[in-house]
């Protein structure tokens, strides 16, 4: 009771300081909008081909996105040694990676959900077909993106390259979640039912989301004490 | 021997001299490092001279 | 002494792969369709093994690392990236070459190769975390945190591309069918050499790390007067 006490206040206060600027809100949500309108560029957004990889241009444009917001939760903390001060906190390690990735995952799913309904106007897709499936993919796949990237993210706080740093370890081992998430975001934004082969991939989320959670969890005072 | 074959076995000499390459070109850069470490022990040496006739 | 037993190895691995390299040019028949590029195989295929065996090395020092904190498990970690990520590079260009053979285009998205780049990609994002971090012990660290954080992506990596690939086919590189014994015995047989050579690289590249660490600290003391 005690560490989802802690894990939901570094949750709260991440998100309220994020809120009340919101610079990192809205340059991730505004890249976010790039994107989507430089992709538009890139091949005929009307033609049936498009549907084909609708699922892999949204989550190529929330993983772009998400990687900016990620960059700032640990960097937030270094100004005034706040960083210091948590882990010298009686805190645990894992309330503060799991409080952090709790406030990264409810900023991305917002980003998330604005990027939708442009990406349903600008493309043409009808995304509110299978408005469950697409939910529970977001879900696990953006639970992915925020665990992986967190934990990166801490790896990467006191470089001087971070920006460039973050993006080019994360992605690589983002791959399978992204991979998935495209797959399954393909096929519900096609409409088609997600059905005995396609579950697997379902499968395959949820092994990734719990390994890279406990893992994280397990390697997270190592990265910020050693 | 006909041109398939021909290019064929081309390729294979392609394909070993590109592993040979690689390797050789990993091999290089233990030697540059190799060549660095020794640069690192003359300076240090002079200045250890320097010190000495002090 | 140590020389003189990697001297020794690297003799052996010589003569084993100079017999190899005859047997396989002169003794062994041609495979049935692919003609005299299959031979490629004994080459692409143990690379892979080394690289892969390589990069679970690195696993094994970044644990022993951060259980010990001895830094020479970190120049292990380090040296076994690096001679990995040489071996994955050959085995690489040696698909690529099979492939436009066989397929006349250089890169198939075959699922095997997709995966290699992947990890390729992976370990060289260890190379450079490595080279962003000045502190020895900081970068021991963070780099054996990493590359715990890499090798367990690396089963996902296999199995979602190989389900991606196998639901839009795609030309497969290795075709069908078993193998005949004689190729079987050649293709674990060239995997000595290949591995004696990983780890004459390996211990050569340790070698360097550790006297890299005296000079640091002979700096350190000679800038303490």
């Amino acid at each position: 009771m005690k560490f989802l006490r802690q894990m939901l206040t570094i949750a709260v206060k991440d998100l309220r300081s994020e809120l009340r600027t919101k610079e990192a809100l809205n340059a991730s949500l505004s890249f976010a909008l790039v994107i989507l309108l430089l992709f538009s560029f890139a091949f005929d957004p009307t033609s049936d081909m498009t549907r084909e990889i609708s699922g892999g241009l949204l989550w190529l444009v929330f993983a772009f996105a998400g990687v900016l917001l990620l960059n700032r939760s640990f960097a937030r903390e270094l100004p005034n040694d706040c960083l210091d001060a948590l882990i010298a906190s009686p805190l645990p390690g894992a309330a503060l990676l799991l409080g952090k990735v709790l406030a990264n995952y409810v900023l991305l799913l917002g980003i998330e959900c604005v990027c939708l309904p442009v990406f349903g106007i600008f493309y043409n897709v009808r995304w509110t077909l299978q408005p469950a499936w697409l939910a529970l993919v977001l879900l696990l796949g953006t639970w992915g993106m925020t665990v992986v990237g967190t934990v990166f993210s801490a790896l990467t706080v006191n470089m001087r390259l971070r920006e460039l740093m973050l993006p080019m370890l994360v992605y690589p081992v983002l791959i399978p979640c992204l991979m998935a998430s495209m797959r399954l975001t393909t096929l519900i934004l096609a409409g088609q039912p997600v059905t005995g082969d396609e579950l697997a991939w379902f499968k395959m989320l949820i092994a990734f989301d719990v390994i890279f959670t406990a893992l994280a969890v397990t390697l997270i005072d190592t990265v910020l004490v050693g | 021997m006909n041109d398939a074959a021909a290019r064929n076995f081309e390729y294979l000499a392609y394909g070993l001299i590109a592993v040979w390459v690689i390797l050789v070109a990993y091999v290089l850069t233990l030697v540059s490092r190799e060549g660095k470490i020794r640069a690192q022990i003359d300076v240090l040496r002079r200045m250890m001279e320097d010190h000495g006739k002090l | 002494m140590k020389q003189k037993i990697l001297y020794a190895l690297g003799v052996v691995a010589a003569l084993l792969l100079t017999r190899n390299i005859w047997t396989m040019l002169t003794k062994l028949p041609d495979e049935a369709f692919q003609g005299a590029i299959f031979r490629i195989i004994f080459f692409h295929v143990p690379c892979a093994f080394t690289c892969f065996l390589c990069f679970f090395m690195t696993l094994i020092a970044a644990i022993a690392y951060l259980s010990t904190h001895n830094l020479k498990w970190d120049a292990f970690a380090v040296s076994a990236t690096e001679v990995g990520l040489a071996f994955g590079a050959a085995n690489l260009v040696t698909g690529m070459i099979w492939a436009r053979i066989i397929w006349g285009i250089w890169w198939t998205w075959d699922w095997r190769l997709t995966s290699m780049l992947v990890c390729w990609l992976l370990y060289a994002g260890y190379l450079v975390l490595r080279d962003a971090i000045e502190e020895p012990t900081e970068r021991a660290r963070l780099a054996a945190v990493m590359s715990i954080l890499s090798f367990s992506v690396v089963p996902f990596v296999f199995f979602s591309i190989k389900w991606f690939r196998t639901q839009h086919p795609q030309p497969v590189l290795y075709g069908g069918g078993k193998m005949d014994s004689a190729y079987r015995i050649m293709l674990y047989g060239n995997w000595v050499p290949i591995l004696l050579f990983a780890v004459i690289l390996i211990a050569i590249r340790m070698g360097q790390e550790r006297r890299q660490r005296e000079l640091d600290a002979l700096r350190r003391e000679i800038h303490a007067f």
